[in-house]
């Protein structure tokens, strides 16, 4: 058996294990950091520049934290690009260039997210029957969201569950007939996709007056943030209105946070205080840490997430995101993405300059 | 520890809400109180400075106004002076720049405003400053009066201390009532100014208003900006573009927006003996307020050929940040800055894998960055916070066209060249939008007298009252000794 064969091995049966001690984690980490360092040059020049080799790492909270922009201008992979069953690429672009998460197979994704989904979103049911606010695979085969539900309905939708996301945008009609009839019937119902969607929704369910109380079991899944795509909104009032257009508990509203970057999901258990706590699944773990020095700050206190993924098995297991988090008891806290800060002074600051810049350059 | 901040005219007999804004560092807490006013007190300040404007500043001297300056910017000066005190010991809390920096920054800044440099200020805009006072005869004929608006407002911003004494003497030297919003990273250093003044001369105590209120809000903001004939604004372009929007037709605006300013190091600067030299000038324009100000350079373009190469430039620059960085430490971040400080440095470190010939420098601390380039296809701004870039360059010419389309944007170039490359460059760089080549060195000081975006900081405040030629002429015909 070859080298990647054998680490994708170990990496499916440590994830179908039952939760297992830092050791075990730290061991697996440890492997495909050796692993990742021999295959993919560029991470190898990476890692140096850090001064950081194999030899130096001794637990997995050392691994080099590659920064999520580097998935724009380096190819991460041990193996050839162009032998990927699946190329998953970010919707942020840096002067048009997307980040891109290269997955020689997706047999490791598609059994994080089945494990951790069935887990933290399914809550011992088996299929229920799902609205998508999402396009299709086909219509975007480079988005891991788009894979990632369509696995969703695959694996734990009933033959019914369907797509509500036309070129046009929501179909209305076909989603008040489904919560009507959920409402009629008392079938569970659950509505997932980008949070994005989930706003334009409100907005049309206002527009008609219509709310709906759906029986006990149904949920709601968003994901993303709101991506400027639709008015800003503050999350609690979010989950307010969701709740109240839907009669669906807050504990029922779970938002997912997920990265092309990553092969491995976070969820919360419902969002009924803001904001609410995100963990994972035993093989990924989080550290917050100060951006400046890269030390992890103080329990409790404000940082910038580094997270550890062993689903990550081909590009690299250990990303530096740009979302402020702090750590607590069970998982950590998502605060947002970090946004470039007003200059204190009088001095122009880059996120206002490139507003500006790119606006112009539309005109 | 407590301080009141702001200042407000006589307005009888009134209960005051007070605002109190917060500022920690190192430890030590500063709390600033200040008035925030009801619909009814502003109108009411409005209407008290609108009157003594127009009773007490009018019937000042020019001269008197600038001696009344000079006394105040004399006990600012005098660091035994209680209000010095205050300021060095508040001020590094409030902003959380270094003590030596806000020392050294207010002496340097408050000395363009004595009496020799105000002189220079008015003869500046005007020529003949008397044309404040009275009416001057003027050489195609006739005569004219500037006056100076009753009431102007300006919304101050950011934490660079004192830098609102700009438009507060400018106004105070055309004889302009004030209403002064102050920032809420920095709301002293204006209040202090304007209790030390009426300490001075008891009769302006009318004259003017430090206040706060939160940016945006309309029903405040448009009773002020339909009693102003000027208005003043600082900030980035959305704000001003906001402000704007709800100036009255009647009411000038003259917004100040967020400038981005650079360096160019001529090879003739870069000799063995006077490169380092070069190079410390250079960092001390990076370290100055860590880059906050609008003067504060992003980028240093420097040219190849020298004894120093632009990458040597580079590597001296980063030894001299670290220097400091023992010295005039750099002021804490948030962890907001911080991540975005840390997030430029990495996509600049990610960058290295498609452009080889690049360098970041840092240390582990990230108490500061300088990033080398060859072949700059982009001109963008630096994280600030001592953040900087240096960009190799051949002539002139060749970084030109990189910069042109940011034009609006440009203010002050910090050059190092020989004279004949001064004036050469300066013709370029002016051509492309930049209104101010300083030295480098002193690029965080602006002269007096200067011109503020390329603008005339007092001429843009007044307006001139003429007295034709023909007018004058036709009056002597009535004149009761006529023959």
């Amino acid at each position: 058996m070859d080298q990647q064969q054998n680490m994708i091995k170990h990496v499916m049966e440590f994830m179908q294990e039952e939760p297992s001690a830092e050791q075990d984690f730290n061991e697996l980490a440890l492997r495909l950091y050796t692993y990742q360092y021999q295959n993919n040059l560029p991470y190898q020049s990476f890692c140096r520049q850090k001064g950081k080799t194999p030899r130096m790492v001794k637990s997995w909270k050392d691994i080099p934290a590659v920064p999520i922009t580097a998935f724009k201008n380096i190819t991460l992979s041990c193996i050839d690009p162009e032998k990927a069953e699946a190329v998953f690429m970010t919707s942020g672009t840096t002067q048009g260039v997307k980040g891109k998460h290269f997955h020689p197979d997706l047999r490791i994704y598609d059994q994080s997210m089945t494990l951790n989904f069935k887990n933290r979103f399914m809550q011992g049911v088996d299929r229920i029957r799902m609205g998508i606010l999402f396009p299709t695979e086909e219509e975007m085969p480079n988005s891991s969201l788009a894979h990632y539900l369509a696995l969703a309905v695959q694996e734990f939708g009933t033959a019914e569950s369907h797509y509500l996301l036309t070129q046009q945008g929501i179909d209305i009609d076909r989603l008040l007939n489904e919560l009507n009839r959920a409402e009629e019937t008392g079938e569970p119902y659950a509505l997932l996709g980008a949070s994005y969607s989930f706003v334009h929704l409100l907005e049309e369910l206002t527009r008609r007056g219509k709310t709906f109380s759906l029986p006990t079991g149904s949920r709601v899944l968003d994901t993303g943030g709101f991506k400027n795509q639709s008015k800003e909104m503050e999350l609690s009032e979010f989950y307010r209105l969701l709740s109240a257009a839907l009669g669906i508990e807050r504990s029922a509203c779970i938002n997912m946070y997920g990265m092309t970057e990553l092969s491995t999901q976070f969820y919360d258990s419902g969002n009924e205080t803001i904001p609410s706590v995100k963990s994972g699944p035993h093989w990924i773990r989080t550290r917050v840490i100060n951006p400046l020095t890269g030390e992890e700050v103080p329990k409790g206190e404000q940082g910038v997430l580094v997270h550890c993924d062993l689903g990550n098995f081909n590009s690299v297991t250990t990303i530096l995101t740009e979302d402020m988090g702090l750590e607590t008891e069970n998982g950590f806290l998502f605060l947002g993405r970090v946004q470039g800060t007003e200059a204190k002074g009088c001095s122009i600051a880059a996120e206002e300059f490139i507003k500006t810049a790119s606006k112009g350059a539309l005109e | 520890m407590r301080e009141i901040a702001g200042y407000l005219p006589d307005i009888g007999e009134t209960t005051l809400e007070m605002k109190v804004l917060t500022f920690s560092k190192k430890g030590e807490t500063v709390e600033a109180e200040i008035p925030l006013l009801t619909k009814e007190q502003i109108n009411k300040v409005i209407e008290k400075v609108k009157k003594a404007s127009e009773e007490v500043l009018k019937s000042f001297s020019v001269s008197d106004m600038i001696c009344i300056i000079d006394r105040a910017i004399e006990q600012l000066l005098d660091r035994q002076s209680p209000y010095r005190q205050k300021a060095e010991k508040l001020l590094p809390i409030v902003t959380g720049y270094d003590e030596e920096i806000i020392r050294l920054g207010l002496t340097s800044y408050l000395k363009t405003f004595r009496k020799k440099e105000l002189q220079r200020f008015l003869a500046e805009d005007f020529g003949n400053p008397l044309l404040l006072d009275d009416f001057q005869p003027r050489i195609k004929g006739g005569f004219s009066k500037a006056i100076g608006p009753n009431l102007i407002t300006h919304i101050w911003a950011g934490n660079v201390p004192a830098l609102p004494l700009w438009s507060f003497i400018s106004g105070l030297l055309v004889k302009a009532g004030l209403v002064g919003k102050v920032s809420s990273a920095e709301p002293f250093f204006s209040g202090w100014f304007a209790h030390l003044l009426v300490e001075i001369e008891p009769r302006l105590a009318d004259c003017f208003a430090v206040v706060w209120w939160k940016g945006g809000d309309e029903e405040r903001e448009q009773r002020l900006f339909e009693q102003s004939e000027v208005v003043i604004g600082y900030g980035g372009n959305q704000s001003l573009q906001s402000l704007q929007k709800r100036m009255p037709v009647t009411t000038r605006f003259l917004p100040f927006g967020h400038k981005i300013s650079f360096g160019a190091v001529s090879k003739s600067s870069l000799d063995s003996r006077k490169g380092w030299t070069t190079v410390h000038q250079a960092a001390l324009d990076v370290i100055r307020y860590d880059q906050q100000g609008c003067y504060s350079p992003h980028l240093f373009y420097v040219q190849e050929g020298g004894h120093v190469s632009p990458r040597d430039f580079a590597r001296f620059l980063a030894n001299e940040l670290e220097n400091f960085q023992t010295r005039y430490p750099r002021r804490e971040l948030s962890m907001e800055e911080s991540a975005a400080a840390a997030a430029w440095r990495q996509r600049e470190e990610i960058a290295l894998f498609s452009k080889p010939g690049h360098e970041v420098l840092g240390n582990g601390a990230n108490d500061w960055t300088v990033v080398y380039e060859e072949n700059a296809s982009s001109f963008l701004p630096s994280a600030l916070n001592r953040v900087v870039k240096v960009i190799a360059f051949r002539d002139i010419e060749d970084i030109l066209p990189v910069i042109v389309p940011h034009r609006s944007f440009l203010q002050t170039v910090g050059v190092a060249a020989s004279p004949a490359e001064l004036f050469r460059w300066a013709e370029q760089l002016a051509k492309i939008g930049v209104t101010r080549i300083a030295a480098l060195g002193s690029m965080t000081s602006p002269e007096a007298g200067w011109h503020h975006d390329g603008r005339f900081n007092l001429l843009d405040l007044v307006y001139m009252v003429d007295i034709e030629a023909a007018a004058e002429a036709s009056s002597e015909q009535f004149a009761p000794y006529v023959d």
